[in-house]
Parts: structure tokens; sequence; C-alpha cells
């Protein structure tokens, strides 16, 4: 978690940078990005041929343009970060300097919880690995690919989905003998495996799951390279408990149904046509999920139960307030997005809907909102002050009294502080 | 009942030959029981109950009329012939049977649907194709180069073994490959909230990375506020959802569109193929339970017949002589944007020679339905088997054929190469840009 005890949550309105005048200064300029603690606004621009910078605030970011920029991604620390090019070379740059060692290809930035520890994933002399903090990965096996990386929130590991085994084309045996594995910072977990999917680390950094295909038509999970001994039809990405990272739970399929599974056991009874996106509550003693109990009907089950009220096209990730007792989630119904807490719709449709935060101390939902190409802030389903032309998620204070929202209005960047009382 | 009499020359594929070697009757049984049980219904009873074995759907297949009417071709011969038997037997069958059961339906049937229109009950032959591939898939009986095409799908969520970086560096040389030709074009990665994520399908960054150019450059022009992925599920197609593996299609599909919603887009547009809008557009949202996909498709077809007539790119000069077009099935007689083709065919080019038959009715280029993801060992009765759709394309006398789907692309320059035409296979996005118009603040 970023730590935003120490941002500025004075009740302002502070015009942080008129980027409209980015327009006329630069050849070029891409969409922004803000800072999490919102004083920040950044865009890729083109200052010449074959030559970018970054805008920030009022200064660019590199003292010497580069060949290409992109990925311009803010480090919850603040530091802004971006994958260069320099003599068709690649690395990361942050803060505008260049880490001292290129690579073929560099992508896929990830931060610890507080910004710290930056990884990504490189690609040098035709091996892959992850890079943290400038420091590679020496892996004993090459690795032939890697398709996806976590990092721990301490950032002390950083762990890897990697084809370990190099197949010729067309080599289905070989295939179906395991080319996939797990590298825990640089060290592969013994087995191979078909297929490795949903790759997660426990928030204490401890253990870590994968799902993983056990032959063509046989799912599992492993937890520090131990499989279940159950096997399943398909499964999807498994979680931890926030509290007890001994305990996993994920959707498993069988018999044509989804049911949800920890450690193995089937924990709801009833099975669904659907279920995904399994969530703890932030006390870890209750589970939601998004589910569709027959076709193109979608709810949310708590610990199993479905609500009453269903929707016909599709529900997004749940989210439980800060004292686990209430659950929102963004529903699609008839081609307008909804916010719906506790089964109930709040508010009306809108053209997209971001993921929703519930203020800590009387469960308001805030969240933004699009309608008709205009961005806005809106309180349990309900739009409150003004449209911007670009925003992002309001972020409510650690004292749960302030939100701060950030947004563009004609042309100029506004961070904003304002009482929750007063939206 | 009989078996039909099927004369063929002996094909090797190794991957078939190694399944009848390891499979017992047991295995056989109990998964052809399964999916008949667990994963068909009405819909297959009502079909096979229905069915009064007129052989009139013959009529209507490529495969029977390319093949000097041999009855072994006959759609309801490739169900008489593999699901009957299974049902009359109660999955009692062996290993040999079910490897002529995945020669039938994986390699001489391209789930094309023209016989369902034949049928006086309108009965889908091609639905209890997938029944039938499906029940093979789950006894490892997929030949071998689709078996592959659906292994890179699972382990890298794209049909072409592309790697991640792969994937990203082919987008960044193409957005400068564009600059040639507009230079303030962008492709602009990871755009969240943009309104469109357009996708493609593998085979575009690994061999046809100039299509990435292409959709760069119209965008441009069309003023067009769109992104591309720079993760996996950017790859719209789906050879698992034709192999029968529904758990690797699901989760290519799931994939697919949940890129989208992360990226927050309003719609995606996807690149010239037909079997990708069928998974992406049916049989994924399908599976997952949504009702449609979650953010709405749209396909090439669509998306350039609404530039066109809303004036969003303008036609400079007609490409000249006579050019004719493939109706590819699935977004064709599956989705009826029969009339958008033919709008843009008349837009584009000065002499728009139609096949005949057109539109719904007509012929699969024989690439369909996972039958070219069949490989080298099936090429030959493929491309004999398009015999029919040659002489179709000949009559028209066009120096190009237009293919808005991948799979017809390739399908079609084999069946002009096997039956010597002598004409040029090209994609819509290619006629655009040789033919659209490039506003003088946009040239270099
Ligand atoms: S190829 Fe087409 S017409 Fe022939 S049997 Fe298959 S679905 Fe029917
Ligand atoms: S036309 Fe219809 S009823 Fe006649 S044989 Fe074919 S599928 Fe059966």
């Amino acid at each position: 978690m970023v730590n935003s005890e120490s941002w500025d949550w004075e009740i302002a309105n502070k015009m942080v940078a008129d980027t409209s005048k980015w327009k006329s200064q630069f050849e070029d300029v891409w969409e922004p990005y803000i800072s999490s603690d919102g004083e920040k606004i950044a865009s890729i621009v083109k200052v010449g041929e074959g030559e970018f910078n970054i805008a920030v605030n009022n200064a660019t970011w590199g003292e010497e343009p580069f060949e290409k920029i992109w990925y311009s991604r803010f480090s919850p620390d603040g530091r802004l970060t971006a994958l260069i090019t320099k003599d068709q070379e690649w690395t990361m740059a942050v803060d505008g300097k260049p880490w001292e060692q290129m690579y073929e290809y560099i992508w896929d930035t990830k931060f610890s919880a507080d910004g710290k520890v930056i990884a990504a994933t490189t690609k040098q002399d035709g091996v892959y690995a992850i890079t943290v903090d400038e420091k590679t990965w020496e892996c004993p096996v090459k690795l032939h690919s890697i398709a996806s990386h976590v990092i721990s929130p301490d950032g002390k590991t950083s762990v890897a989905i990697a084809q370990t085994v190099a197949t010729a084309e067309a080599d289905v045996n070989a295939f179906t003998k395991g080319s996939w594995s797990v590298v825990v910072n640089g060290k592969p977990w013994k087995e191979n495996y078909v297929d490795v999917y949903g790759l997660t680390i426990s928030d204490d950094g401890k253990n870590i799951a994968v799902e993983y295909r056990a032959a063509i038509c046989e799912y599992g999970i492993v937890v520090n390279e131990t499989p279940w001994n159950e096997k399943f039809a398909c499964t999807w990405e498994p979680v931890f408990h926030p509290t007890n990272s001994n305990e996993i739970t994920t959707p498993v399929r069988q018999g044509g149904q989804w049911f949800l599974a920890t450690n193995g056991r089937i924990v709801w009874d009833t099975g669904f046509y659907s279920l995904l996106y399994q969530t703890y509550s932030p006390d870890g003693s209750k589970i939601a999920a998004t589910v569709a109990p027959s076709f193109a009907k979608w709810t949310i089950a708590v610990n199993g139960q479905p609500w009453s009220k269903t929707f016909n096209e599709c529900l997004l990730q749940p989210c439980f307030s800060p004292d686990s007792r209430k659950v929102a989630v963004i529903a699609k119904d008839s081609g307008n997005w909804f916010l719906v807490v506790d089964g109930t719709v709040l508010g009306e449709g809108y053209d997209n809907i971001w993921p929703p935060v519930f203020s800590p101390n009387d469960n308001k939902v805030i969240c933004k909102v699009e309608k008709n190409g205009k961005y806005a802030v809106a309180v349990n389903g309900k739009i409150k002050g003004k449209e911007y032309e670009a925003l992002w998620n309001p972020v409510v204070s650690p004292d749960g009294t302030k939100v701060m929202i950030c947004g563009v209005e004609a042309g100029k960047y506004y961070r904003k502080v304002v009482l929750l009382s007063d939206l | 009942m009989k078996p039909t009499i099927a004369i063929r020359e002996p094909v090797v594929d190794d991957a078939l030959d190694q399944a009848e070697a390891k499979l017992t009757p047991e295995q056989i049984e109990k998964v052809i029981n399964e999916v008949i049980d667990k994963e068909t219904g009405g819909r297959l009873w009502t079909y096979v109950n229905t069915c009064i074995h007129c052989g009139l759907c013959s009529e209507a297949c490529h495969w029977f009329l390319s093949n000097d009417r041999d009855v072994s071709f006959a759609p309801v011969t490739k169900i008489k012939d593999t699901l009957w038997v299974m049902l009359k037997n109660k999955g009692k069958v062996d290993a040999a049977f079910i490897k002529r059961c995945s020669q039938i339906a994986h390699t001489e049937c391209n789930a094309c649907r023209r016989c369902g229109m034949y049928c006086p009950f309108g009965i889908d032959i091609a639905y209890m194709i997938l029944v039938v591939r499906r029940i093979c898939a789950k006894l490892e009986m997929v030949p071998l180069y689709l078996q592959d095409t659906v292994h890179s799908h699972a382990a890298t969520m794209n049909q072409m073994w592309v790697k991640p970086d792969e994937w990203i560096d082919t987008l960044q040389w193409q957005e400068e490959e564009a600059q040639g030709y507009v230079p303030s074009a962008r492709l602009p990665l990871e755009k969240e909230g943009a309104e469109i994520m357009y996708s493609v399908i593998g085979p575009e960054p690994k061999f046809l990375a100039q299509l990435l150019g292409n959709i760069t450059v119209i965008m441009k022009v069309a003023g067009c506020d769109w992104t591309m992925p720079a993760t996996a599920g950017w790859d719209n197609s789906n050879m698992a959802m034709y192999s029968g593996d529904f758990e690797v299609m699901a989760r290519v599909e799931r994939l697919h569109h949940e890129t989208a919603q992360r990226l927050k887009v309003k719609k995606i547009v996807m690149g010239e193929c037909g079997h990708a809008f069928r998974g992406a557009e049916y049989d994924g949202p399908t599976w997952m339970g949504w009702m449609k996909p979650p953010i709405p498709i749209v396909h090439a077809i669509a998306f350039y017949y609404d530039l066109l007539v809303s004036g969003r790119i303008k036609i400079a000069k007609k490409v000249e002589g006579p050019v004719t077009s493939q109706y590819p099935c699935n977004v064709i007689r599956n989705a009826g944007l029969g009339s958008k083709l033919q709008y843009i065919m008349n837009e584009v080019c000065e002499n728009f020679v139609d096949l005949i038959p057109n539109d719904r009715h007509a012929f699969c280029c024989n690439a369909g339905g996972g039958t070219i993801n069949c490989g080298p060992p099936w090429k030959k009765i493929r491309v004999q088997s398009a015999k029919l759709q040659s002489e179709n394309f000949k009559r028209t006398g066009a120096h190009t054929i237009v293919t808005p789907c991948h799979n017809c692309h390739s399908g079609v320059e084999d069946i002009v190469d096997k039956y010597k035409l002598g004409m040029h296979v090209k994609f819509f996005s290619e006629l655009l840009i040789e033919a659209m118009e490039i506003p003088e603040d946009l040239q270099p």
C-alpha cells in the first residue's frame, strides 16, 4: 500500500500544470499519467525527429531526449519511470536517468508496494530474466520466455512464469512433458508443467501459488512446489487469504459447473455456470465472487449465497468495504454500467465506471464515471461536482474525511482536496 | 448401419498415430458418454432424431461437390460415420474409429454451416461435428499441427508462439513503418480509456506485420482514438475452439475480453479474420456465461464500412480492373456482413465482379474451421476439395481476390497456386492503403 499519510491533505484546489501549453511546445503529446499523490502529471512528448522526452509539470524529464520512450509509469514513491532506447538498445530510466545496463528488450515494469523496488522483464543475448533495481537474475537454467511476473509487496521476492525447456516446432510430446515452470528470485521450481497460469504471491511474500495443467484436460493448483491432490476440469487464478497465507482459494470446474475450493476442498456447495474473481474481505472472514447461477444472469455470491438481483451482461471484480461488511461491484446490464452495493443498484447507468472505493467511516462508495465522453466523480452512483476532460480515480484520505480529486479541465491539470461531506 | 466406403490416400499424422496406440476402450467409452451426457442436450438429440437421411445437405457441401459427388464426403455421412456410431454403441468404439472420427471432423469439414441452410429441417451438421471434435480433443486425438497451435494458445495466449517482447517490438517497428506514409501516425500501446482496442490474430506479428502498419495509417487518417495491448490478450484467434479444447478456448477468450475491460475501451475492433470473430462473439462468451461479449466486438468489415459510409476515410483512386472477394463463412453466413462487404468492394474497386453463389450462399474457402491448421499432412486433400471454389474464382476473371479473413487468405493462396489461377490475394486493408486519400496535412 502507498502510504498516503504524508501527502498534502489540506483543503485546496491547486492548478499543478497547464498541460494545454504542451501542445504548442512539443510536436506530439501522448496521454498523461499522474503520480499517486497527484502532485505530478506527465506525458511522453515528441521533441524532434526520433527524439522523445517526457513533460512533467513544467519541466522535462530527461536531460537529453531519447530515441524512443514508452510505458511511462510513476512508482508509488513518486519517481517517474519509463522504458527508453539509446543506440537501439533498451533500458529503464528513472526520473530521466537510464540504468547503466542496456538490454535487447525490457518490458512490464512492476513496483513494490512502497515503490522503492522497481522490476521488469528483460532479454539479453536471447536469455530472459527479471531485473530488479538493475540486478538481473542469475538463473541456473536458460529461460526461453517469460509469460508474466509478480513482485511481493515488500519487494524482496520476484517470481515469474517462465519457459524452462526449449521445444522444437510442433514437438507436442516435449510440450506435454512440461516446458514451463515458476522461477523465484532466479531459482526455478524443480518440476516443469504443461502450462502455468495465475501466478500469485501472498501479502507476506512467503507463499507462491499458480494454476497448472497436469494433463491436456486436467488442471490443479501448486503452492510452493506442492500440488493439491485434487485435479479439476479447469481452474481460474487462486488467491491467498489476506491474513493466513496458508489458505488459498480458487474457482474449480467439475461436472460442467464451477465451484469454489479452498486448499483443494470444495467450500461452496452450490455450483455455478460461471464463477470468477473470488475476493477475501479485509478481515478474511468472507469471500465474495462474481457468479452466474445460470446463463447470462450475473451477480455476486458472498460466502456462497448469491444476491437475488442479477445482471444480463457481466460483472467485474467485487470489492469489500474496509470493515468487511459491504460489497460493491460494477455491473453491466443492457449496455450500461452500474454501481451495485449489496445487491442494490445505486444511481444511474454510465458509459464506464472505474473501480469503486469505500470511505472508511460511513461506507460511501466513490468512483470515477464516464458519461457522453466526460468524466466525473460519483458518490453512491450519483455524479457530484463538475465534469472533467480527464480524471483519475479519486483517493480517500487515511482518516476518511477527505477526497483527492485529480483531473484536467480546459487543458489545465488540477489537484483538489475536498471534504467528503461536501461531495 | 454399415460404415461408408471412404477411399483416401494414406496420410501420416504422428499425433493421431500416437493417440491411436495409447487409447484404451475404457477411456474412449468414458469420454464419449461424459461429453454426450454432460455437454450436450436437447439440441443434439433433436438433430439426431429429426434427420431423415435424405442427403439433401450433400448438394451444399464443397467437399462432396469437389470430389465427384463422393458420398463419403457428404455432410450427413460425416455424422453417420462418427456420432451415430458412438450413440448406437453407447461409446463402445475402438481407437481406430476415434482416429477416423478426427480425420472426418478435423480435416474433412470446415464447420462452415452451409449444409444447414440446405437441410429441410435446418439441422446444424457443423454443431455435431464440433461435438465429435470435443470428444476427440478430450481423447488427445487431434492432428499434430492443430494440436501444436492449441498448445501455443495455451502457453502464450496467442496462436503463433509469439513471445511478449516480440509482440511489442513488432508493434513499435510497424509504427515506424506507418510513419513512412503518415509521419504523425502512432500505434498507441496500453492507452486506457481509448474508444477502440484493436486486436489481431497471431500470424499478423509473425508473418504479416505490414498489416499492423496498415491499420496504424488507417486509424490515423480516420482520426480514431484507439489502442493495442502490450500484454497477452492481444490475439483474438482461437484454434482451441476448433480442436475441441474448450477450456483453453475459454481461457483465451476470457483474457481477450478482460484485456479490453482493463483498458476501459468502448469496443474491440478486430482485424480481418472470420473464425476469430466467431470465437470472440459467440463461442467464447457462451462458454463464459456472457449473453454477448462484455465489450462489443466489431469485425474489420463492419469497421471499414462505417469509416467509408461516414466519410472518415475517402477513396482517392479506385483499384482498377476486375476484383472479386471471398465471403468468410463466420462473418457472412453466420453474422450477416455480406452487404457491407459488397459495399466496401464497390467503393474501393472500379469493377467488383461478384462470386456466384455469393453472400450467405457462397462456398467456404476450405481452409476454415481449423482445417488449414491441421497442417502439411492434410493439405493435399484440402486443396483438392476446394476445386469447386477454384472454378468459381476463375469464372470471375478477377486479377485479385479479396479475403477479409486470415484462414481464407491462406486457403485462397493455396487454391490460386494449385489451380494456377494467376490471381493476387489481398486483405481489405491492403486495398484501402492503395486506394485511400491521405489528407494533405497528414502527408510526409
Ligand atoms: S464443410 Fe460445411 S457444408 Fe460441408 S459438412 Fe462441413 S459444415 Fe457442412
Ligand atoms: S438434409 Fe438434413 S435431414 Fe437430410 S440428411 Fe442432411 S441433415 Fe439429414
